[in-house]
């Protein structure tokens, strides 16, 4: 309401259908709104201090007495960031147009807020430009790739057919999403793993199971499945910030500021490098399984160090 | 549900339209509709309608007023309610429409925010990115709006920081600014943070004009934190030679030997990050140089060795 009066005050004749557009609530709600807004004002809530409302009968709407309510209220903080970062990041993506209207829609934004130049969002350091346009338009054009794919959790080149269905940026990387007929599922592709993208000069249209909610890239990423490896870690104050950052399915606070917290394991490479890359602020309690996968791999490691070469 | 709307709405045009600080006794007498009689309750249901309105943005302040007889009085400072016009053009807001739902900031902050710039303009965009969020952000976002020292414990230290901007980069946010106990620009990941935050009075610095937050956080995050940078060489397969180049440059590369393994130079200042950069790359690749660095790492694996042994 406090955002609904002000569009009309400065925007008189607007109609429902257009509020309830421009808004995206439904007419119902507006309509519920401005019924209510007549019983409201100012003290002693006489005719003269109450807000009048005409509804014409072509729908267009107009307000009088309320010329406090003539601007909204200012931006949250968390409306503030949120608005600036998502154009920030925008513009950022590679092929962003940085002369254009979200430009200086963010110029204007971020004085008012008196932020200039105080938020930098960074996506796709790692995928060159060139490598996300072409992608993104074999998924525009519904092309067949074949793609040379590093396997991280695996640690393999692999080679593989795939149906993509789109590019999108999230937890700081690119990734491409498609249907891999090498694993016959579903799968992500990180773009700066994908060292090649060869058309195979088949066309195809996006299966039914690539048409997922839209409202969750995140929910595209690894989902622990019951029968995963869940690894057990004791992590030291240095390491806390595994318990808030990675998908934990219990996280146990212990003395001395520490916390035991139980973390699905999508891949044995993932477990590799967490707990070698944290180094002594990370104890595996456990299961021995995992243990095993921790020790075999720093073993794997120190190889290379103790050879003589 | 209809009642609590509108005695929110009378609440804001009534502090809005008020001069003076009004006590609750003065609000509940003119009020409608009318808060409980009972004290207890009417305190109660009048804290709740502050809390709500704050959480939209309304700056509800609270002053000790003279005429009061020293009691505390409540009312919303005009200049600091109502969001200046941006005057933004449709073609602005139709860029921020897109921006806000190509790329997602967790939660619906963004969404009411445009509300609060004139609603959804033009049509919606497919999803594109996701960035991460952290609770503390949009608090940091507000310091940096309002020139608050923020103070914290990092690292186990006390940080008190002038907040100069936030970045996002490798899917984390930092926030970077002048670190008043050192003196020195400095950076640090908002999840990292430990503890509460703590907020200055507001006013207490200006950042530098034209400042660009993201040079802050120095290209590499291997050089974040304090003291003398070590140049340190490390051998990488040719599996990974690519990669590796790819993301330091070719300026890095100081050896190429035959089997297509290469060596790099990096400055090292932090070492946990570098041991985490260096052992992400497993068996594939090896510290020659500095002798200090590479005994960390086989110190470090040989104790994760004979953990499990």
């Amino acid at each position: 309401m406090l955002t609904l009066v002000p569009w009309i005050l400065t925007h008189p004749g607007t109609t429902i259908a257009e509020l309830a557009r421009r808004f995206e609530i439904d007419q119902g709600e507006v309509e519920r709104d401005l019924e209510l807004l007549p019983m409201c004002g100012l003290p002693p809530y006489t005719a003269d201090r109450l807000i009048d409302v005409w509804i014409a009968d072509d729908g267009a709407v107009s307000v009088r007495l309320a010329e406090y309510f003539e601007r909204p209220v200012r931006l949250t903080a968390a409306e503030g960031i949120a608005l600036v970062a998502a154009g920030r990041a925008l513009l950022a993506v590679p092929g962003a147009d940085r002369d254009g209207p979200l430009a200086s829609a963010l110029g204007k934004l971020e004085q008012v807020l008196g932020v200039r130049g105080g938020v930098a969002v960074e996506v796709g350091e790692e995928a060159s430009p060139g490598d996300l346009q072409r992608l993104q338009a074999a998924v525009a054009a519904g092309e067949q790739l074949e793609l040379d794919y590093y396997s991280f959790a695996r640690d393999e080149m692999t080679t593989r057919i795939v149906d993509p269905t789109r590019v999108f940026h999230a937890f700081g990387e690119w990734y491409l999403a498609g249907y891999c007929h090498r694993a016959q599922s579903d799968r992500l592709f990180r773009v700066d793993r994908i060292r090649a993208a060869r058309p195979t000069g088949e066309l195809v249209t996006p299966s039914a199971s690539a048409e997922r909610d839209d409202d969750d890239l995140g929910g595209l990423v690894y989902r622990p499945a019951p029968g995963d490896l869940r690894a057990r870690l004791r992590l030291a104050p240095g390491a806390a910030w595994v318990a808030e950052n990675l998908p934990t399915e219990s996280v146990t606070p212990r003395a001395r500021d520490q916390v035991d917290v139980v973390i699905p394991v999508s891949a044995a490479g993932f477990l590799e490098r967490l707990v070698l890359g944290l180094g002594p602020a990370v104890e595996v309690l456990g299961p021995p399984e995992a243990q095993k996968i921790v020790a075999d791999a720093a073993a794997r490691v120190l190889a290379r160090y103790e050879a003589i070469s | 549900m209809t009642d609590r709307v509108e005695r929110l709405l009378n609440l804001t045009a009534t502090l809005l339209d008020t001069r003076r600080p009004l006590s609750l006794e003065e609000i509940a007498e003119r009020l409608e509709p009318a808060y409980p009689e009972e004290k207890g309750a009417r305190r109660r249901a009048f804290e709740r309608d502050k809390e709500t309105l704050r959480d939209l943005g309304v700056p509800i302040v609270v002053e000790t007023a003279d005429a009061l007889g020293g009691e505390q009085g409540y009312r919303i400072p005009p200049e600091e309610y109502y969001l200046p016009d941006l005057g933004l053009t449709p073609e602005e807001r139709a860029a921020l429409h897109v921006a806000i739902t190509a790329v997602r900031l967790g939660g619906g902050a963004a969404r009411e925010g445009l509300r609060k710039l004139g609603g959804f303009e033009g049509a919606s965009a497919t999803p594109l990115a996701e960035l991460e969020t952290t609770p503390a952000l949009p608090d940091l976002f507000d310091a940096l709006t309002k020139r608050r020292v923020v103070s914290f414990e990092y690292r186990g230290e006390p940080r008190a920081l002038e907040p100069y901007g936030v970045v996002h980069r490798f899917g984390h946010w930092y926030v970077v600014g002048r670190d008043r106990g050192r003196d020195a620009p400095r950076a640090f990941r908002v999840d990292r943070i430990e503890g509460a935050l703590t907020f200055g009075e507001g006013g207490e610095f200006e950042p530098p004009p034209d400042v660009d937050p993201a040079e802050y956080l120095r290209a590499d995050p291997l050089t974040y934190g304090d003291g003398q940078p070590v140049d340190a060489r490390v051998l990488v397969d040719v599996g990974r030679a690519a990669w590796v180049v790819d993301d330091l440059g070719e300026d890095a590369v100081v050896e190429r030997r035959d089997d297509g393994s290469v060596v790099v130079e990096l400055s090292v200042i932090n070492r946990d990050a570098f041991r985490t950069w260096v052992l992400d790359l497993l068996e594939h690749a090896e510290v020659v140089a500095p002798d200090e660095l590479r005994d960390d790492i086989v110190s470090w694996l040989r104790g994760l060795v004979q953990a499990s042994a």
